[in-house]
């Protein structure tokens, strides 16, 4: 272990998990794979990398521009998957034609964008998540909401809290303010930014009303419990914004039947893709960190750019934030399992050996020395291990 | 220690020329704590009673605090906001603490249009918000990155041009630089982390509206 000094380096934005992480990790992603399964969800796996015209279908133009690219031996040129929302509509669209919808897809996986890294994801990062494809009414959208809400309880966090928003309440307003396209853009750009500032200056500057400007600078504000869809109701006259309010309704009247509203908050000021997301959308959130720790909402558009028209709401979790959040909020990770150190001493390989697999077959985690050893360094090692016990074989009597 | 505490809000205010209006504005609002100076020693400064803490940062910084989470909410100039384009929310103009970010030139390099400015050196401390500029302007220059005087490189000939933000233009007039265009201007703005603005809503949201009111009278 001495070669001194040779420290090989790894690239930006990639990183090791050490035994503690990597259990840690493990843990979180076997107890989400548990409960996606026991919501009827069937695991899939996609290639690392595609082709990238496949993966930029439907995406918004700063994933693309985060692509890891690079070319096959024909020179098409390939990228690493940013996302699994793509390969999953790919995937539905092409491979369960003759399926009866809905599907129920889960996935866990890494994913790369080349972005500068940020808490809780490096370029490289590792998603759960679940695709409800091939239904479009507010039950799908309040079970996929529901499933996030038990995903968060699941990994073992209790204090968090998740904002429902809805896409087409802010279409509505804009196409019932009077604004140009352009300054639709801007206000959606500002949006998008949390420029309120911004929006605030370009609203000022256009032909609308006070009253209409007040409106659109309201809506980041329209935060809260159920008062604030009645609020909003009050607030727009649109069929499309008066639509959205109602599909949130619905969703949170379900969401009640979950027995998970107390972790739900109506938030219409939230921003997500405006080029994507088709209706419902929601984050989660958890203090003492600065990012979402999750994402997802309704986006009916992605399949059908791949041929088959299908409703689609999924959402992803970041696994490295949500261990940043058990750990800064103090939940215990699993400890490490150590039952028992098998040694022994000049003749009692065998017996070790045998022992050592009567043990695993029990259950039981066991670490065998590999050398003969005295029942002193044994002992010395079974400490320094952290197992709990020893069994010693000194090849001469039965194990005392 | 970062803003997980749901109980307290943490603010964070920057080293610098904002640090003493910043401080005013909150305090009026009723955000202060014992001891809140610019010198202090302390790192943290906190008011139990109100559940406030203060951290006092590197202006440079402030975004990347609040962007992390580990402040709540902080005030910052628009133009370090603007060249560290951080993802937080802007959430209101404060109004003080204007001032311009300009392009400068020795009186005697001084050219007739922009474009005549092409692949010289411009010395600043905004690299991302100059290469913007010119690049709209489709100019190709040479940005030279620098930590502060700015006004040194075009007299030593590190540099031709400067990008740098003015209060008055006195220090351009010293040193014999004339300003050839305006990028932008710049206030001081109060920003929110993207989770607080949503987890601790009620406080921050009264806090804003509070700032506002008084950043308007005292406008007046």
């Amino acid at each position: 272990m001495s070669r001194d000094q040779f420290l090989p380096q790894i690239p930006y934005g990639t990183k090791d998990f050490l035994p503690r992480d990597a259990r840690r990790k493990r843990a979180a992603e076997n107890a989400l794979a548990g409960l996606f399964a026991r919501w009827g969800y069937d695991e899939v796996v996609t290639p690392t990398f595609e082709y990238l015209e496949t993966l930029t279908v439907g995406v918004s133009g700063d994933l693309v521009q985060s692509l890891f690219k690079f070319f096959d031996k024909n020179n098409a040129i390939l990228a690493l998957r940013p996302d699994m929302t793509t390969p999953i509509a790919r995937v539905a669209a092409t491979r369960f034609r003759e399926s009866v919808p809905p599907l129920r897809l889960f996935y866990l996986t890494n994913v790369f964008r080349q972005e500068q890294a940020q808490a809780g994801r490096q370029c490289e990062f590792y998603q759960a998540g679940v695709e409800l494809l091939g239904a479009g009414g507010p039950a799908a959208d309040a079970e996929v909401v529901a499933l996030a809400v038990a995903a968060l309880l699941e990994a073992g966090l209790t204090n968090f809290q998740v904002g429902i928003g809805q896409v087409e309440f802010i279409n509505g307003v804009m196409a019932e303010s009077g604004l140009t396209v352009g300054e639709q853009q801007r206000v959606k750009q500002c949006m998008v930014s949390r420029d309120l500032v911004g929006l605030g200056e370009i609203l000022a500057g256009s032909s609308l009303s006070a009253a209409a400007q007040r409106l659109i600078r309201e809506i980041p504000l329209l935060h809260g419990d159920d008062k604030v869809v009645s609020e909003a109701y009050r607030l727009v006259g649109n069929d499309i914004s008066r639509a959205a309010l109602d599909n949130l309704t619905d969703i949170r009247r379900l969401l009640a039947g979950y027995g998970v509203e107390r972790y739900v908050t109506f938030d219409l000021g939230l921003i997500r893709d405006f080029d994507y997301y088709t209706g419902m959308v929601f984050e989660g959130y958890t203090p003492g960190l600065g990012f979402p720790l999750c994402g997802g909402g309704r986006y009916d558009n992605m399949v059908a750019a791949f041929g088959v028209d299908c409703p689609a709401t999924g959402f992803a979790m970041g696994i490295e934030r949500i261990l940043l959040a058990l750990e800064r909020q103090g939940i215990a990770p699993p400890a490490a399992v150590r039952d028992a150190y098998v040694a022994w001493g000049d003749g009692g390989l065998a017996q070790a050996i045998a022992e050592a697999d009567r043990l695993r077959r029990a259950g039981r985690t066991v670490e065998m020395a590999l050398e003969a050893c005295s029942r002193t360094e044994a002992e010395a090692a079974r400490a320094a291990k952290g197992y709990a016990g020893l069994v010693y074989f000194d090849g001469n009597v039965a194990p005392g | 220690m970062t803003s997980s505490d749901m109980n307290y809000l943490t603010i964070a205010l920057p080293k610098g020329k904002l640090f003493a209006p910043a401080a005013r504005l909150l305090s009026a609002a009723g955000y202060t704590a014992d001891g809140l100076s610019e010198d202090s020693r302390r790192l943290v400064i906190a008011n139990e009673a109100h559940k406030i803490r203060f951290i006092i940062t590197k202006t440079a910084d402030l975004p990347t605090y609040v962007e992390y989470g580990a402040a709540d909410v902080g005030i910052i100039g628009k133009d370090v906001l603007a060249e560290e384009s951080k993802n937080v929310y802007e959430l209101l103009d404060l109004k003080f603490g204007l001032c311009r970010m300009v392009v400068a030139v020795p009186e005697a390099l001084r050219q007739e249009k922009l474009t005549d400015y092409a692949h010289m050196r411009v010395a600043t401390k905004y690299p991302n918000t100059a290469e913007r500029f010119f690049r709209d302007a489709g100019i190709q220059m040479e940005i030279i990155k620098l930590g502060g005087s700015i006004e040194l490189a075009p007299i030593v000939g590190l540099a031709e041009m400067i990008v740098d933000l003015v209060e008055t233009g006195r220090t351009l007039k010293e040193n014999k630089l004339v300003e050839v265009a305006q990028i932008n201007q710049a206030t001081a703005r109060f920003i929110a982390n993207r989770v607080s603005f949503k987890m601790k809503f009620e406080r921050i949201n009264r806090l804003t509206e509070d700032l506002r009111i008084l950043a308007e009278s005292e406008k007046k």
